[in-house]
């Protein structure tokens, strides 16, 4: 005897549905006893009185719909599964919704014979085993759930590489595939560019600068961040690499990610040598040399990686804005802040964007710190403390456990932004406001409040402080772009275009005795 | 047309923002952002309730809601993305009041023993009441915990020792199968009993509270809201026409009203009537009546 269960987050179903459903179940061929019930502790632990309990039934909560099945084999459970489903789909319709939930990977194959990828985002304990399934139903797979095991993910890379198929993740948030936004991106222009990335808002980033250039992606491909690791060796990337070199739509590549290990450098130069296809590279804090040697085209910042590439993809430079710095505007910033006012606190929802910002600042000074830096001399020793510049990634996981990403949940960020708001050796404050399918529907919105109030104390303390937004977004975004900047503009916030503005504007206006 | 007091008024002083929580086919339930309660939209077959507006549609299918879709006040109406505006201006104000418990209980005492006998035979099995055909293993501890814990309860409740009843009313709720748990349903009909002004336990409201306390957690956000609501005598409108009947009424009124409310749900009706017997009889051995 095995038993199987499957767990529907937050859904519910009428009581008389239910046992309805429950009696059917329990009158498939094969199933000795099925249970559709909510996902109570009180009906956790019938279940596991009886003997029924399974890990996915052990982490369900009040609000979640458990179907456990017990059958003699694991295919009998199986298809008693793709049995309730349908059940559960006629129930659906009758109700004449045209959306369809399918509870496996298997029954959805089954069900939409013409889908060719699977977007999986469940518990990381499970993850490898859905995202296996769909690998073996010829599915390309987006995997967005993390704490998957290093094993486990060179195993899942092998095997879609050995069947031709991309397998994005584990822990990847971005991607855009035949021009459908996928967890956290951005509407953006279609277009001739393709991205493979290794970071979720560096790429992010380089799309949305694509798109403010006129130009637009073919596929933004993402790798998950451990990809270019020595383990890993960067199937996906240079999977990622062929699969856009085979497009015939992508006329240009872009990569991006943090600098790889030595030996994962080495493949991706030496793929890009055979690459047909112009290839951008911005691996923050990068080696520009070894990029040129391999024929390749290097970029230090997320702004010069999109321009190089709508150059490459046929923009006329005279034509662009490149929206240069506003050197009057530092000059007049530098005159507001006291002698004592040296330092940079960035606040980041987007590691990249933070990573970025803080090798913008680490040109001019030494004492950088931050808790994603690499030097450990430079990381912060408590990440509740800042020390001299600081840059904080809040979407890094230590901020991030049992809490939503800052991305969605602002509310570690804003009361540090206040704390930091209150140093007077503090001299501007940067942040990031990402918009785009899957983030806060009002991140501006959602600071204003703080931004309001650090102002007022300031100037109560008679100093300037002065705070640099900058808003990740296109105007196709759900979100509204123009009212979000004109919210920072409001509330007396220095907007910066781009996230390398940002960080070049946080760094010059702290710039002492130039 | 008609609408629970606090949901029009809310409406009317446009303090009223959300999002669709979950979808049914009689009932869409709202996340307000203001309290975080849920309020709930029902077509014309569903009969009044806390927080609730019934408008004149017989399935709510037609308005293809979906979960999530935004739910906002403009001008004195509630619209639902721009699938559903319900004017509220011509709709009957209803409140949810309970009858006070009178002071000549022989009325009550025969109609408990009239509503036993016909929940016996017409009660749906499945929760509280037991299934007599035969139950798989999961059922069978299932009736067992769901027994057990109310015989418990019941002990408690019969010599007024609440502070004790207390851990036997938390070990009750989400137990069960159904949106509603059985367990959560019985406690419905119990509280509603407790807040009976004039009512031997009426005093002992605080019990309620207490269960509610540590009932977030365990059980879903729908029966949360209406074990909230019964926690302070804030009860459907059935429900409160059966407590009347029981109260005041005569046998052919008891059925009437004893019907409605064992057609809740699935099992959750007999649940909520088994409840009501479990606080009444409570009531009347407290007040040396029984």
């Amino acid at each position: 005897m095995t038993v199987q269960a499957i767990v529907k987050p937050n859904t519910y179903f009428d009581s008389v549905s239910l046992m309805s459903l429950s009696t059917k179940a329990n009158q498939i061929d094969g199933v000795e006893q099925a249970i559709i019930a909510m996902g109570t502790e009180m009906n956790k632990e019938v279940m596991k009185n009886v003997g029924l309990m399974t890990p996915e039934v052990e982490v369900a909560k009040s609000s979640d719909l458990i179907i456990v099945v017990k059958a003699e084999t694991d295919d009998l459970c199986e298809s008693a599964f793709m049995s309730i489903d349908e059940l559960f789909t006629k129930k659906d319709t009758s109700k004449g919704k045209s959306e369809i939930k399918y509870s496996t990977i298997a029954s959805a194959a089954q069900g939409i014979p013409e889908a060719n990828l699977a977007v999986i985002a469940v518990n990381g304990a499970y993850a490898p085993r859905e995202a296996r399934k769909a690998l073996e139903n010829n599915l390309h797979v987006m995997l967005f759930s993390d704490n998957v095991s290093i094993e486990d993910e060179i195993e899942l890379k092998k095997l879609a590489h050995e069947k031709g198929l991309l397998m994005m993740g584990p822990d990847c948030g971005t991607a855009i595939i035949g021009n459908v936004a996928l967890c956290f991106a951005n509407a953006v222009r279609k277009g001739s560019i393709g991205i493979v990335g290794a970071s979720g808002t560096g790429s992010q980033e380089v799309s949305v600068r694509i798109h403010e250039f006129g130009c637009g992606i073919t596929q933004m491909i993402g790798t998950g961040g451990r990809d270019l690791r020595e383990e890993i060796g960067g199937i996906m990337m240079l999977d990622g690499i062929k699969a856009l070199e085979e497009d015939e739509a992508t006329k240009v590549i872009v990569l991006i990610s943090k600098p790889p290990a030595p030996s994962v450098e080495e493949k991706v130069l030496a793929q890009i040598k055979q690459c047909k296809k112009p290839v951008v590279v911005w691996f923050v804090g990068g080696n520009e040399e070894k990029v040129k040697q391999a024929g390749g085209h290097f970029a230090k910042m997320s702004k010069e990686a999109a321009l190089k590439a709508v150059l490459l993809a046929g923009a006329e430079e005279n034509k662009l804005n490149k929206r240069a710095l506003n050197i009057p505007l530092i000059e007049e910033v530098r005159a507001k802040l006291t002698p004592e006012q040296k330092y940079i606190r960035g606040l980041f929802s987007g590691g990249t964007l933070c990573d970025e910002a803080m090798h913008t600042a680490m040109e001019k000074f030494d004492n950088v710190y931050s808790n994603i830096q690499r030097d450990p001399n430079y990381r912060l020793k408590d990440k509740n403390i800042s020390q001299d510049h600081t840059f904080i990634d809040f979407g890094d996981d230590e901020f991030t456990q049992g809490k939503p990403h800052p991305m969605i949940d602002p509310s570690t960020r804003i009361s540090r932004f206040i704390q930091e708001a209150k140093d007077p050796s503090v001299g501007v404050i940067v942040m990031d406001f990402v918009l785009g399918y899957g983030a806060h529907e009002d991140p501006v919105g959602a600071m204003l409040p703080a931004i309001m109030e650090v102002k007022q104390l300031a100037e109560q303390e008679g100093r300037h402080l002065e705070i640099i937004g900058y808003v990740l977004g296109t105007e196709l975004d759900p979100q509204n772009l123009e009212e979000q900047v004109e919210k920072l503009l409001a509330a007396g916030v220095t907007r910066a275009s781009s996230n390398q503005n940002a960080g070049l504007l946080a760094r010059e206006f702290v710039v002492k005795g130039e | 047309m008609s609408g629970d007091l606090g949901f029009i008024e809310r409406i009317n002083i446009s303090s009223l923002t959300g999002f669709v929580h979950s979808t049914f086919r009689r009932t869409i339930n709202i996340q307000c952002k203001e309290n975080g309660e849920l309020f709930t939209i029902a077509s014309s077959q569903v009969d009044n309730g806390p927080n609730s507006l019934v408008i004149n549609a017989a399935s709510l299918d037609e308005f293809n809601i979906d979960v999530n879709e935004a739910v906002f006040v403009k001008n004195k109406m509630l619209f639902i993305s721009n699938k559903l505006a319900i004017v509220i201006d011509k709709a009957d104000k209803w409140e949810s009041i309970l009858p006070e418990y009178p002071s000549n209980t022989q009325n009550v005492i025969r109609n408990i023993k009239k509503m036993k006998e016909y929940i016996d035979n017409h009660g749906k099995a499945g929760g509280m009441k037991k299934k007599l055909s035969s139950q798989s293993p999961y059922e069978t501890e299932l009736s067992r915990l769901l027994e057990e814990r109310t015989i418990l309860l019941e002990k408690e409740l019969l010599n007024n020792r609440l502070a004790h009843a207390l851990q036997h009313a938390v070990s009750l709720i989400g137990l069960g199968p159904g949106l509603t748990p059985s367990g959560d349903d019985f406690l419905v009909g119990l509280f509603t009993t407790i807040n009976l002004r004039n009512s031997p336990l009426y005093s002992q409201q605080s019990f309620c509270e207490e269960v509610v306390q540590r009932a977030k957690p365990l059980t879903n956000e729908i029966s949360y809201m209406a074990l909230k609501k019964a926690s302070i005598g804030k009860v459907r409108e059935s429900i409160i026409h059966l407590v009347h009947s029981i109260l005041y009424g005569k046998e052919s009124d008891l059925y009437l009203s004893l019907n409605k409310v064992l057609n809740i749900g699935s099992s959750s009706g007999t649940d909520i009537a088994l409840g009501l017997i479990c606080g009444l009889e409570a009531n009347l051995r407290v007040g040396g009546q029984l």
